[in-house]
């Protein structure tokens, strides 16, 4: 039955559900990897530039990148704290993003950095990236800690 | 040769947090009465030869081609009509789509409809269909939102230039006190009838001490969330001469991009664009755009420059409506903008440049923070100020003659979308 919120104006609510089939196509193996402890990227030889996020296309040249292993040890670059979210996250209140430097990446990588004491993350720290045991096949499967 | 293309109405709605007493359709009516019966003009409504429709989300509606239905409503069937989607971005970009179709001569006179209705979801969601609008397979899954994208590159900001909190809190000011002379605006109880209860006018302190959403944006630094329309109408030059005594030139418009993630964005050292004012050992350690500029936004500015013959863009403007999303973006804004060096953007604001009685004031109608993000109408909301600006009748639509920047005749307006993906930057000349 339509439940009506108002009757001038008249207000009914409209549920709505959606469930997507998403291929993560030639990205797929980062997400593979993780189960065997492995975090990739992808190179471009011919720019000399490495992606994470995994592009399969190298968006300066065109060519096809190619898989390459990183330690996963970086910086962090900018971090903030979120004490407001979109509705799925309300219940993860307050976490921190970061965008960290990877060891041999060229781009940032936004990530989620788990941390004791919140008010002790700094730009510059030293970090190192951490796998789930128990995949969601997302990007949420990898964050960051600090590194002891 | 590309013809000369001139504004020649405007209308707007009241913006609020929910218009439940219209459906979208009927707020597009009523921005577009305004336009057509409000503005001292001669124009009829069957001399429009076609319409750009401006907005964002399916999502918010869950009604795809919504542009139809606003064509039917408005009764300009069987005309030509196309629909441009650019995140917050939207409005700039179909403000820049109908000068390109007047000026090609596709169309000699074209309404621009932009309008959004965010308030039949709640806030969580609302943030989260904006969400949409990221990567949705790396920045959302982490619990991303705009919010945070912004904060982070706030604090990068903060890092790189020592802009503070406190400079922040000063745009939140500046733009919420504007916003208090305009009775359109969401955050003016006293002249909006559909305005914020808990709106009227902020201290620096009351942004300080408000909750952080994502550190170091606070809630009033952030912009609002609206319900509304707006709508702009453009002509070619010969018929905009019959319709109006005080055309208003569009003289130039830009257009840039960027990496959708932010951290996918260069950081190239010296690798500024530079603009004529410029000087290129200003920026030569500086490495860019990284995340705490908007490349997007220096391309617009320089193509729109260029094309407007600006070589001074602090001296020979005006007035300026920005896209204000952030206070924090605003700062970055006038930095990519050329108003300020690279880093001093901080200290603009707090020198009183860009206040309604400094040098180049910034959104005088009170911007995204005062008055308005329904995200369709957003860029044609400020085109549409900047309209009655250089016509010198925003106080008579304002309800107020504060809001009016004296003796304007060159202003610049900008419409930018998640991070910086999208911006657009046009010149409008008397």
């Amino acid at each position: 039955m339509t439940e009506v919120y108002s009757m001038d104006p008249l207000i009914i609510k409209t549920p709505y559900e959606m469930s997507y089939k998403h291929s993560y196509g030639k990205t797929s193996k980062f997400f593979t990897s993780l189960s065997a402890g492995k975090l990739m990227a992808t190179r471009c030889d011919h720019c000399k530039f490495t992606f994470l996020p995994p592009r399969a296309d190298c968006p300066y040249c065109l060519a096809e990148t190619k898989w390459v292993e990183i330690s996963g040890k970086g910086i962090v670059h900018t971090f903030s704290t979120l004490y407001f979210s979109g509705e799925k996250f309300l219940k993860d209140l307050p976490f921190q993003l970061v965008y960290v430097e990877l060891e041999g990446v060229d781009t940032l990588f936004l990530t989620r950095l788990k941390i004791k004491d919140k008010n002790s993350t700094k730009i510059g720290m030293k970090i190192k990236m951490k796998i789930s045991r128990e995949p969601e096949w997302r990007s949420s499967d990898v964050w960051a800690e600090p590194e002891d | 040769m590309a013809r000369k293309v001139a504004a020649v109405a405007g209308g707007l709605t009241y913006f609020s947090k929910a218009r439940r007493d219209k459906t979208q359709e009927e707020l597009a009516a009523e921005a577009a009465r305004m336009a057509l019966f409000d503005n001292d003009i001669d124009l009829g409504k069957d001399e429009i030869d076609g319409t750009i429709v401006s907005y964002f989300s399916d999502h918010f509606e869950n009604q795809l081609l919504f542009g139809s239905i606003i064509q039917d409503y408005l009764g300009f069937n069987p005309k030509p009509s196309v629909r441009i989607e650019g995140g917050g971005a939207t409005g700039g970009l179909a403000v820049r789509d109908a000068y390109a179709h007047v000026a090609s001569g596709l169309l000699d006179v074209a309404m621009v409809i932009g309008f959004e209705k965010m308030s039949e979801v709640n806030t969580a969601k609302g943030n989260e269909f904006i969400a949409l609008a990221s990567d949705t397979d790396w920045d959302f899954p982490i619990g991303g939102f705009y919010s945070g994208y912004y904060a982070l590159m706030a604090r990068r900001h903060m890092e790189e230039f020592g802009t503070t909190e406190e400079q922040m809190a000063m745009v939140a000011v500046k733009n919420r006190n504007n916003a208090q002379h305009n009775k359109f605006a969401q955050t003016n109880p006293k002249m909006n009838p559909f305005g914020m209860k808990d709106g009227g006018k902020i201290t620096v302190d009351d942004v300080l001490k408000s909750p952080y959403v994502a550190f170091p944006l606070k809630r009033l630094d952030i912009c609002l969330m609206s319900d509304g329309a707006a709508v702009l109408i453009l002509a070619s030059e010969e018929k905009a001469k019959k319709i109006t005594d005080t055309p208003i030139w569009i003289t130039g418009t830009g257009a840039g991009t960027d990496a959708m993630r932010a951290g996918d964005r260069p950081r190239t050292l010296a690798g500024v664009p530079i603009l004529p004012h410029e000087n290129k050992q200003w920026y030569k350690k500086l490495e860019y755009p990284g995340v705490h500029s908007f490349r997007a936004g220096r391309e617009s500015a320089r193509q729109a420059y260029k094309m407007a013959g600006i070589t001074n863009p602090l001296k020979q403007l005006d007035a300026i409506e920005l896209h204000d999303a952030y206070t924090s973006s605003e700062i970055q804004t006038y930095e990519d903008l050329g108003l300020a060096k690279y880093g001093e953007g901080g200290k603009l604001v707090e020198d009183g440049v860009t206040a309604i009685n400094g040098d180049l004031p910034v959104n005088p109608s009170g911007g995204l923070i005062g008055t308005m993000h329904a995200v369709g109408a957003t860029g044609v909301m400020q085109a549409v100020e900047m309209f009655w600006q250089l016509q010198g009748v925003a106080g008579k639509f304002h309800g107020s003659d504060k809001t009016q920047v004296k003796n304007a005749e060159r202003g610049l307006i900008h419409s930018h979308a998640g991070t910086g993906t999208y911006v657009t930057a046009s010149i409008m000349e008397r």
